[in-house]
Order: C-alpha cells, then sequence, then structure tokens
C-alpha cells in the first residue's frame, strides 16, 4: 500500500510540475492572434503578435542596400481594416495579393507593422477555381 | 464514366460488408458461436478486397487521365509525371481517406488471420472493432468525401498538381505517414476486444505489441520522412515548425513509445495492466483527433488541408470513440488490478513508470500548444504559442528523458541494489566529461550543458550492454535476445537523433545578404561567393539560377516559374552536406541592379537526423525479425465440424 501511495505521489508531482511548465511556458510564450480590424481596434505595441490579411495589390520591393535581405511593404487587409507591413527575408513561394497571409511581428508607433516572419495559408492545391459535381 | 460506377460501387458494397462484419462480430463473439466468428471474420476480408477493387479502380482512373471524375481533374493533369499521377491517390481529401482505410483493411485483415491464438471471443471483438472503424471510414467515403463524384462536363485536362508536391518525397512520405495514422486502429481494436472480453493477459500484450511498434515504427520513419522533405524541399531552412499538423502527428508517437516500454513491465512483472490500455487508447484517440483538427481547419495551421464538410463527422467519430472507451475502462478497470508488488523507486520498472509520465506529459504540452487557439477563442482573444513555448515546456521533459536512457536499461528489474548502482558510473563519467569540455570549449547555454552530455550518457549505455554481452559469450546472446539489442540500437540512433536536433537548434546561424557578382559573404567560418545569375528553360518550367561559390563546389539555389500554373513559383534551396554542418542557401529574389539577395544558414549537424533515424528503424527490424510468437492456443481453426451447420 505503502507503494501505491508513494507512486501515486510521484505522478502528483510529475503532473504538477507539467502543468507548471505549460502554465509558464503558455504564459510567456504566447502571442495574440488578430484580424487587421482587431489590431487596427485594440492596438498592441509592446509584444508579438500575429495578424491574419488579405495581401493587397500594393506589394513593393524596394531596392535594397547591399548586405542586407531583401525588403517588402504590401498592406493586409480583412472585410473592415489595412494595415502596412514591412517584412526584410526571403517571402513564401505563393506569396501574392489576394491570398490570405499571417505576419507575425510587432506594431510600430507609427502604425506599420514590422514583421519577423510571413506565413502562408498552404491550401492542398493552388488554383482558387475547383472543378465541382 | 464506367469507373465511377465500379468504384462507388466497391464502396458501397465495402460499406455493407463492414457493417455486416462489425455487427456478426460483435453479436458471435458475444454468444461464442464460433462459426459465426469465422464468418464475420471472412466478412471484414471481404470489405477489405472490396476497397482494395476501390482503391484500383480510382488508381486506373487517375492513370488513364479519367478527367469525368472530380477527384482526377482536381488533382492532376497532362502534364504531371506518369509517378506523381499515381501518386495523386493519396494526394487530396477523399483519395487520402480511401487510402487510410486500404491500409485499415489490409493491415486489420493480417492482424485478425493471427489472431486466432488469442481466443474466439477476443478474435471476435477485434474484428467487430475493426469493422467498426472501417465501417466509420467508408460511411464518410460514400456519403460525404466520395473520390468517385462525377463532373457534369468533363474537362479537356485537369487542374495539376501544387508545384511543392511535385517532388520525390511525394511518393514516400505521405503514404507512409498515412499509414502510420491508420495503423494506430489496429492495437486500439485489440485492447478494446481484450477489454470486451475480459482478457487482460499476456496473450493480448503479445499480439498488440507487434502491432504497436508496426505503427510506431511507420510513425518515426514518416515523421522523420516530413522533417526530411521540409528541410530539403520547402526551404524554409528548419524542419520541424510545431504546427498542428506535425504536433498529430507527434502526439501518437510519444503515447505509444510510453507504451512500447511500459507493456515490458506487464510482460516481465504482470503490472500496470490498466495503464498500458489507457496507452493504447490513447494514441488511437489522439490520432482520430489529429485528423478532426487538421480535416476541419478549427486551429489556424499553414498546411491544413482544404477545409470540408468531414469536420463534423470526425468530431462524431471522436465523441464515440472517446465514450466507448471510457466505459470500457470503467467497467473493466475493477478487474485489471495488477499481481505482486509495485516497483522499487529505484528498478527498471520504476524507470520505465517515470518515463511514462514523462512522454504523457510532453503529450500533454504538445496537446495544449495544439488546442490554446481553440480553447483561448472560447474565452476571448486568441492566442497562439510558438517554437519557445515548446522549448521551454516540453525541453526539460526531453532533458530528464534523456536522463532515464541513460540510467534505465542499466537497473535491474524488482529492485537495485548497490553492486547494479556502480555500473552507472560508466555514462555519469563520459556525461561529466562531455559537459566540461563544453564548457571549456565556451558553451553557456545550459540547456545545451544538459541535452548532449546526457544524450552521449544514453549512448554510453547502451555500449556498455553491448560491451556486456560480448565480454560474456559474444555475439551469440545479441542474436538471440535480439529485441532487447535492436530496442538498444534503436536508443543509439534516438541519440543521434538528439544531437543533431539539439546541434542544429542551439547553433543555427542565419544571415540575409544581397550580393553584386563577384561579391563575398561569411557565416560561420565558411565563405562563399555569388557568382551570377542563369536562366534555364526545363520541361514544364523555368528557373533562374544564382550559382554561389563554396569551396570547390558551386551551389545553385533558384527559383523555378511554373508557367502553366499560373506563374506560380517555387524555391529551390541548395544544400551542402558535410558531417558537422549544412551550409544552405535560399535564393530570396533577384534585384534590377543585378545584385541577388539570399538567406544563408549554417545549421550543425542536420545530417545526424537523418543517419539517426535510419539506425532506428534498423534497430526496430533487426530487433523483430523473426521473433518467436506466444505458444498459440489451439482453438477456431478445427472447429467447423464440430459446429451445426
Amino acid at each position: 500500500m505503502s507503494a501505491v501511495l508513494k507512486w501515486g505521489a510521484v505522478m502528483v508531482v510529475v503532473a504538477g510540475c507539467v502543468g507548471y511548465l505549460i502554465y509558464s511556458a503558455s504564459g510567456g510564450a504566447s502571442e495574440y492572434y488578430l484580424t487587421v480590424s482587431e489590431l487596427r481596434s485594440h492596438p498592441v505595441y509592446d509584444q508579438d503578435v500575429r495578424v491574419a490579411g488579405v495581401v493587397q495589390g500594393d506589394v513593393l520591393h524596394p531596392s535594397t542596400p547591399a548586405g542586407f535581405g531583401p525588403l517588402t511593404q504590401f498592406s493586409e487587409k480583412d472585410s473592415t481594416a489595412t494595415i502596412q507591413v514591412v517584412y526584410r527575408g526571403p517571402l513564401p513561394d505563393i506569396f501574392q495579393p489576394g491570398l490570405t497571409v499571417v505576419a507575425e511581428g510587432r506594431l510600430g508607433a507609427d502604425g506599420v507593422f514590422r514583421a519577423r516572419q510571413v506565413l502562408v495559408k498552404c491550401p492542398s492545391r493552388f488554383s482558387t477555381t475547383q472543378y465541382t459535381s | 464514366m464506367i469507373l465511377a460506377y465500379l468504384g462507388s460501387g466497391a464502396l458501397l458494397a465495402a460499406l455493407i460488408m463492414a457493417g455486416f462484419a462489425a455487427l456478426l462480430s460483435f453479436w458471435a463473439g458475444w454468444v461464442e458461436n464460433l462459426v459465426m466468428i469465422q464468418v464475420g471474420r471472412r466478412a471484414f476480408y471481404a470489405a477489405a478486397a472490396l476497397v482494395v477493387c476501390a482503391s484500383a479502380v480510382l488508381e486506373a482512373g487517375l492513370v488513364t487521365h479519367d478527367f469525368s471524375l472530380a477527384y482526377v481533374a482536381n488533382h492532376t493533369d497532362l502534364a504531371t509525371p506518369m509517378p506523381l499521377v499515381a501518386a495523386a491517390f493519396y494526394g487530396g481529401q477523399e483519395g487520402s481517406l480511401l487510402y487510410w482505410t486500404l491500409v485499415l483493411g489490409l493491415l486489420g485483415s493480417a492482424s485478425l488471420v493471427a489472431s486466432a491464438s488469442l481466443g474466439p471471443r477476443l478474435a471476435a471483438y477485434a474484428a467487430a472493432v475493426l469493422a467498426s472503424i472501417a465501417t466509420f471510414f467508408l460511411v464518410v467515403l460514400v456519403l460525404v468525401a466520395s473520390p468517385f463524384d462525377l463532373l457534369f462536363v468533363t474537362p479537356p485536362d485537369g487542374l495539376g498538381l501544387n508545384p511543392v508536391l511535385r517532388d520525390g518525397g511525394m511518393l514516400i512520405h505521405p503514404p507512409v505517414v498515412l499509414a502510420g495514422f491508420a495503423s494506430f486502429a489496429i492495437p486500439f481494436s485489440f485492447a478494446a476486444a481484450a477489454l470486451l472480453a475480459n482478457r487482460a493477459d499476456a496473450g493480448w500484450i503479445a499480439h498488440t505489441r507487434r502491432y504497436a511498434l508496426v505503427a510506431w515504427s511507420l510513425q518515426s520513419a514518416g515523421l522523420l520522412l516530413g522533417m526530411w522533405w521540409a528541410y530539403h524541399v520547402l526551404g524554409w531552412g528548419g524542419y520541424w515548425g510545431w504546427d498542428p499538423v506535425e504536433n498529430v502527428a507527434l502526439m501518437p508517437w510519444l503515447a505509444t513509445t510510453a507504451y512500447l516500454h511500459s507493456s515490458q513491465v506487464q510482460e516481465r512483472r504482470g503490472r500496470l495492466r490498466a495503464w498500458n490500455f489507457g496507452l493504447v487508447i490513447l494514441a488511437f484517440l489522439l490520432v482520430v483527433f489529429g485528423t478532426f483538427i487538421v480535416r476541419s481547419g478549427v486551429v489556424p495551421s499553414v498546411h491544413t488541408f482544404a477545409i470540408s464538410a468531414i469536420g463534423p463527422w470526425f468530431f462524431a467519430f471522436l465523441g464515440v470513440c472517446l465514450v466507448f472507451a471510457l466505459v470500457l475502462l470503467g467497467l473493466r478497470a475493477g478487474g485489471l488490478k495488477s499481481a505482486g508488488r509495485p516497483a522499487a523507486a529505484v528498478s527498471r520498472e520504476g524507470a520505465f513508470v517515470l518515463q511514462n509520465m514523462l512522454l504523457i506529459g510532453a503529450v500533454a504540452v504538445v496537446l495544449w500548444g495544439t488546442v490554446l487557439p481553440l480553447v483561448s477563442g472560447l474565452f476571448g482573444q486568441e492566442r497562439v504559442v510558438g517554437e519557445s513555448y515548446y522549448d521551454r515546456a516540453a525541453g526539460p521533459l526531453f532533458v530528464l528523458i534523456l536522463g532515464l536512457m541513460a540510467a534505465g536499461p542499466l537497473l535491474p528489474w524488482r529492485r537495485a541494489g548497490r553492486t547494479s548502482l556502480r555500473a552507472l558510473r560508466w555514462p555519469l563519467v563520459a556525461a561529466a566529461v562531455m559537459a566540461a569540455f563544453m564548457m571549456v570549449a565556451g558553451v553557456r547555454s545550459l540547456p545545451a550543458l544538459l541535452a548532449i552530455p546526457l544524450a552521449l550518457a544514453a549512448a554510453v549505455t547502451c555500449v556498455v550492454e553491448f560491451g556486456r554481452a560480448i565480454a560474456k559469450g559474444r555475439l551469440a546472446p545479441i542474436i538471440s535476445r535480439r529485441r532487447r539489442y535492436g530496442a538498444y540500437l534503436a536508443h543509439i540512433g534516438l541519440v543521434v537523433v538528439v544531437v543533431g536536433v539539439a546541434a542544429s537548434h542551439f547553433w543555427q546561424q542565419e544571415k540575409d545578404v544581397t550580393l553584386t557578382p563577384g561579391q563575398q559573404v561569411s557565416i560561420g567560418g565558411y565563405q562563399l561567393t555569388y557568382a551570377g545569375m542563369e536562366q534555364r528553360q526545363l520541361a514544364d518550367h523555368s528557373e533562374l539560377v544564382a550559382a554561389m561559390r563554396f569551396g570547390d563546389r558551386t551551389l545553385e539555389p533558384a527559383r523555378a516559374t511554373y508557367a502553366g500554373l499560373g506563374g506560380q513559383s517555387l524555391t529551390h534551396v541548395a544544400i551542402s552536406t558535410t558531417a558537422t554542418a549544412d551550409v544552405y542557401v535560399i535564393f530570396a529574389g533577384a534585384n534590377s541592379d543585378g545584385s541577388a539577395s539570399f538567406r544563408i544558414l549554417v545549421n550543425p549537424m542536420v545530417s545526424w537526423i537523418w543517419a539517426g533515424g535510419i539506425v532506428i528503424i534498423l534497430g526496430v527490424v533487426l530487433g523483430n525479425v523473426g521473433q518467436r510468437r506466444a505458444a498459440p492456443v489451439p482453438v477456431l481453426t478445427a472447429a467447423p465440424q464440430a459446429a451445426p451447420s
């Protein structure tokens, strides 16, 4: 009986530790996942967020100073709001206007979103039209 | 046209057969009617054969470019190379479900053929549970996601395959990982059957372990192939992104890893019986849950399947499986009290129990990270977690598991005395020396100072075990007790993987640069010189190649453009692999002034991950080939004459 109690206690301790790890890590490392209008109506400046929206037709690749990666400017929009995004680095292959992307980064005080990473929702196929029966 | 009718007909007939097999087997098992048990099992074989027919029909439709089938038109075109056309069988939602059912039918049949020795009731219930799962998939295939839907107008050409999938990896990774997913249903069926038949003895464990091992091996290979593909083809510089799609493949693997260890405690010491049932059931529930969240789009993922109508069906199926498993475990838990004394803390079984708790803890961490967007969305603003969450929450658990890998194999069963604890000095010394060496070399990261020395200690433990066997009786014991030594080989493989993962995680270097021809860049002690750009025209696409000189080699990262697919572009990364590091070059774009932009990464020891993966699979295969089966109990096969006809 005492051995059963002992293992029960070990299990409680392990479960407690795992619970603490999950709690502390998800508190410190989680980011808000927002739409463009949510970020516009409740701006978050001091922490990383992910913002999802549709790439607009104003994609710009300003010439890049030597020694740095390529710079891209574009705007993301959902049904009501628009945001300017600046990103330095290689873009996903299928990045193009009209596609839903998720930009991960920080909103600057100037209202421009500086992305560390741009993720594209990867559809299982690329054409927007699909034959239906 | 005719193919569509043949295929739909085969699926419908398979559905009827599987439903019949499920009902008949449950009833026949209940009343122990030996003839009807046979009939039920054969009905399952018939359903599997019909699924094989349906699969053959779909494959025929694909290779003959029968664009009257919506599935064929949506996933292939005339220009797609033939091996990839054939691979489109599992490339889309409907086809992948059919492929899943095919694996379930074939592996399920194989497991049932070998199930007679478990006794008629258990075999009947196993057939019933397997047939019920197959029935669910066939209902979905017939009613919501049929690969045999016809188009009103037959188009002259199909829409083609996504260029990212136009790769050799498409021929290996998806079928292996889908087969892995499908195969977790088999251990689950036998676990549920053993609970239904109230027979929680060693025969059940031996049979289930074999198929759990098949599922585990397929899933290991599937995960590693997926990592390899992501690294070499998708070209973002890494191999693991903690995306929900990856997480749901990892969780059943972790749960089954726990089961493969804890089942030994039951085999050797007759303990942990309820726990073992729980693990097998958990692995299957995680598979169903994963399929639900991946294919319904309820959590944000960078690579979810096309969102479709099958989500609610899988949600309902998950609910049914969960309730069924909980009720079953609840009803039978009282009868699963283990014989013998519980484990001493410092013993082999004690190490297994602790390792199991840590692995299930890791499952909990990954599960929480995966469902957080869903849960937080219900109570307010949606939140997501990234890599740092998994580092902080799962990292400590993995470090502890490494420590157990180093100590566990050297501990004896029952209770460890002083003499056996003395054996721990070798891994301890190795870890201490490694840690000191790393400190001297200037490493200050605590996670790295824990992970790599402990990995070395785990490897030393396995080497000590091999050394002991060789010292005693040369190679004979290694061959006769190959299951044990195969497991040690798999441990060594895992250690190699861990070192590769740790090194590339802690010491990856990254640089974004824009270079003019002739300009040089230096990263991580490597020198690269940009030589210039070149346009090349290939069969179905054109490539803009940027040549990068690296030592006496020329790396050629490129951007391909597929004119046939609306100008879809695709990055081809260039990787130069050595044993110590990969130099990984991504061509990010060409500029109007003739310069080119690159992201260059130095990924230390990534090739160790692939090498270690091969060692793991080798260890599992060598350790289990030609394993003697438990002595069969003669039942059933000679029965028909005695039974009323």
